[in-house]
C-alpha cells in the first residue's frame, strides 16, 4: 500500500516535470528497498554504464552535431540541396525535408535542426510563395525527419538497450541499414504530399545550372564527405560505430575550427559544455534506467503483461495496432530517450512472443516517437519552434497537423509492412 | 536544444568562488572530451598502421564516458535544464507553479543526497576492494564521480529550491 503511494506520488511529481532521471532513480530505490538490497547497489548500477562501448558514439556525434550547428555548415547543405534539387516542381520543399532530414540524422534530433535550419527554411519557403502555415509545419514536423536514418543517436540507444536485454541480432549496423528505406519513404511521402497542395499554387520553378551546382559542392567540399564516410566506414565493417563517431566529431573539429574557421577556439568550450548537457540528460536517465531495469525484469513484468495481453489480443496484427496506439500515446508524453530506456525493455519481450523482428520493432518503435515531437501537449518539437519563430503554440499545432497525418499513414506502412526496414538484413 | 530558462528571472551575479568552480568544471568536461576523442583516434591509428593499441585504451574512453555524463548532468543542474515532461507546470497559475517547481527541485536535491550518500559508501568499499580498473588506476577513482556529480546535484537543487521558494513568500508577502 505504502510502496503504491510513493510510486503514486512519484509519478504525479513527474507530470509536474520533476526531472525524469530523478524519478526513474528514485522509483529504483525504492523497488530496492522492497527487494530488502542495500541502496549502494545504485552506484555500482549507474558504473555499468561504463560497460557499453557503444556508449561512446553518444557523446562523440553529438557533439560533432553541435559543431555542425555552430557553424556555417546549415546553410552549404541548404545551398546544396537547393542547387541539386531545386529545379524539381515542389523542389524547395523536398530541399527542406532532404536537409533536415540530412541534418537530423547527424545531430541527433535534439531540437538543433529546428535552431538550425528552420531561419534559413522559413523565408526561402515564404518567398517562394508557400503558405506561411504550411512553412511553419513544415519546419516544425521536419525537426524530427531523419530520426531513422543512420548515425542518428536514437537508433544507437535502442541498439544498447535491445543487447543488453541479450538480444544479439540487433547490432547498430543492422539497426542502421533497418532505418534507411523507412527513413526514405518518409521524406517521398511527405514531398508527393507537398506536391498535391501546392497544386493550385502557381511556384516558379528556378532551372538547374550546372554552375550554381559546382559552386555549392566546392563550397562544401568539406562537409561532403561525411555522410559517405560514417556509412562506409560502419557498413564495411572497417571501424565499429565507436571509431566511426570518434573520426567523425574530430574530423568536424577541425574542418569547422582550423579550415572553414566559423568556430572560434573560445566559444569551443561553449559548444562542448551545451552538448555535454544534453549528453549528461541522457546518460544520467539512462543510468538510473540500468537499475530501473533490473527491478522490472526480476518483478517478471513483461511476462506479466504479456500473460494479460495475451488473453484479450490475439494475433500479430492486433498487437501492432495496440502497440502503435500506445506509442503514440508515449511519444506525446515522453522524450524519445526516456521512452526507449523505460519502455524497451518491456515491450521487446512481448514483442517477441508475438514473432516481431527486434530489429523491425526499433524501427516502429522510433517512427512512432517521431511523429510524438509534433503530439500535443508535450511535442518537444512544437516548443522549439514556438521559441525559435515567435509563434503561438496553438498556431503550430494547427500548421503541423497535416504533417502528422502524413507521417502516420508512413507509420503505419513501416509498422506493417516488415519487409521495407528488413529487406537488406537478409 | 535553446537555453530554457524556465522562471524568466533574471538570475543574480555568480560569486566570485562560484565562477571559479564553473569554470574549474568545465575546464575538466572540455578535457575528458578533448581526451577521449584524442584516445579513441589513436587507438585506431595504431591499430590500422602498427597493429597495436593501448592496453587500457578502450577502458579508459568507457569510464570517460561516465564522467563526460555526470559532468553533464552537473552542467545541466545549474539552470535546472534536466530532460522533464512538461504537461501539467504549463496551466498552473504563477504562484501554484512557482510552488510546485519549489518542492519538486526539494525533492530532488534529497533524492541526489541520498544517491550521494550511498555512492560514497559504495566507493568506501571499493576502495578497501583495491579493485583495479585500467593500467594502475584503482576503480574506486574512476567511480569518485559518482558521489561527486550527485552531491554537486543535490546542492544545486537546493539552491534552486530555497531560491524558488524565497520568490513564492515574496510575492505572498
Amino acid at each position: 500500500m505504502i510502496t503504491f503511494l510513493v510510486a503514486a506520488i512519484l509519478v504525479i511529481l513527474a507530470f509536474l516535470g520533476m526531472p525524469l532521471f530523478a524519478v526513474i532513480l528514485a522509483l529504483a530505490m525504492l523497488g530496492f528497498i522492497i527487494g530488502g538490497i542495500d541502496l549502494t547497489v545504485i552506484a555500482s548500477e549507474i558504473y555499468r554504464i561504463t560497460e557499453s562501448p557503444l556508449l561512446v558514439a553518444l557523446p562523440l556525434f553529438t557533439f560533432a552535431g553541435y559543431l555542425l550547428g555552430s557553424s556555417r555548415a546549415p546553410r552549404r547543405l541548404v545551398n546544396l540541396t537547393q542547387a541539386l534539387l531545386g529545379w524539381m516542381p515542389g523542389g524547395l520543399a523536398i530541399v527542406a525535408f532532404v536537409s533536415c532530414a540530412l541534418f537530423t540524422a547527424f545531430t541527433g534530433a535534439s531540437g538543433v535542426t529546428i535552431v538550425a535550419l528552420g531561419p534559413l527554411l522559413l523565408p526561402a519557403l515564404s518567398q517562394a510563395g508557400y503558405s506561411k502555415s504550411y512553412n511553419l509545419g513544415l519546419v516544425t514536423s521536419s525537426g524530427s525527419l531523419g530520426l531513422l536514418l543512420p548515425p542518428s543517436l536514437p537508433l544507437i540507444i535502442y541498439g544498447i538497450i535491445a543487447q543488453q536485454m541479450g538480444e544479439g541480432k540487433v547490432t547498430i549496423k543492422a539497426l542502421f541499414l533497418a532505418g534507411i528505406l523507412p527513413g526514405v519513404l518518409m521524406i517521398v511521402l511527405l514531398s508527393v504530399w507537398s506536391l498535391w497542395t501546392i497544386r493550385n499554387r502557381p511556384i516558379p520553378l528556378t532551372p538547374f545550372s550546372g554552375r550554381r551546382a559546382m559552386r555549392a559542392l566546392r563550397e562544401a567540399a568539406w562537409e561532403l564527405p561525411l555522410p559517405l564516410v560514417v556509412l562506409g566506414g560502419v557498413y564495411s565493417g572497417v571501424l565499429a560505430v565507436s571509431e566511426m563517431a570518434a573520426v567523425t566529431a574530430l574530423y568536424v573539429l577541425v574542418v569547422e575550427v582550423f579550415i572553414h574557421r566559423e568556430i572560434r577556439f573560445r566559444s569551443l568550450a561553449k559548444i562542448m559544455r551545451e552538448s555535454m548537457i544534453l549528453v549528461g540528460g541522457i546518460i544520467l536517465i539512462l543510468a538510473s534506467a540500468l537499475a530501473l531495469t533490473n527491478i522490472i525484469i526480476d518483478a517478471e513484468v513483461p511476462t506479466r503483461l504479456f500473460n494479460l495481453i495475451q488473453a484479450h489480443v490475439t494475433g500479430k496484427f492486433m498487437f501492432l495496432i495496440y502497440l502503435n496506439l500506445f506509442l503514440l500515446v508515449l511519444g506525446a508524453l515522453l522524450d524519445i530517450f526516456s521512452a526507449i530506456v523505460i519502455m524497451v525493455p518491456i515491450i521487446l519481450p512481448v514483442a517477441a512472443s508475438y514473432g516481431i523482428n527486434p530489429v523491425h520493432l526499433g524501427i516502429i518503435f522510433l517512427a512512432n516517437m517521431q511523429i510524438g515531437y509534433i503530439t500535443p501537449p508535450v511535442g518537444m518539437d512544437l516548443f522549439i519552434a514556438s521559441y525559435r519563430f515567435g509563434q503561438p503554440v496553438d498556431t503550430l499545432y494547427k500548421a503541423s497537423f497535416p504533417f502528422m497525418v502524413v507521417l502516420f499513414l508512413a507509420v503505419l506502412v513501416i509498422t506493417y509492412w516488415p519487409w521495407l526496414s528488413l529487406v537488406f538484413l537478409h | 536544444m535553446p537555453e530554457r530558462s524556465d522562471d524568466g528571472l533574471p538570475r543574480p551575479p555568480e560569486a566570485p568562488i562560484l565562477r571559479w568552480l564553473h569554470r574549474l568544471e568545465d575546464g575538466l568536461l572540455s578535457l575528458a572530451l578533448v581526451s577521449m576523442m584524442a584516445m579513441a583516434v589513436l587507438q585506431i591509428l595504431l591499430r590500422v598502421l602498427f597493429h597495436t593499441g593501448v592496453v587500457w585504451g578502450d577502458e579508459f574512453v568507457r569510464v570517460l564516458v561516465l564522467w563526460l555524463g555526470l559532468l553533464g548532468a552537473m552542467s545541466a543542474s545549474r539552470t535546472d535544464r534536466h530532460i522533464r515532461i512538461d504537461l501539467v507546470s504549463r496551466y498552473l497559475p504563477d504562484r501554484l507553479k512557482a510552488f510546485a517547481s519549489g518542492l519538486i527541485q526539494l525533492a530532488t536535491c534529497l533524492l541526489c543526497a541520498l544517491a550521494a550518500w550511498y555512492s560514497v559508501r559504495f566507493v568506501l568499499m571499493e576502495y578497501e576492494f583495491h579493485d583495479q580498473a585500467f593500467a594502475a588506476v584503482p576503480a574506486w577513482i574512476c567511480e569518485l564521480i559518482i558521489p561527486l556529480g550527485f552531491a554537486v546535484i543535490a546542492i544545486r537543487y537546493g539552491v534552486l529550491s530555497v531560491n524558488r521558494f524565497k520568490i513564492v513568500l515574496k510575492k505572498s508577502s
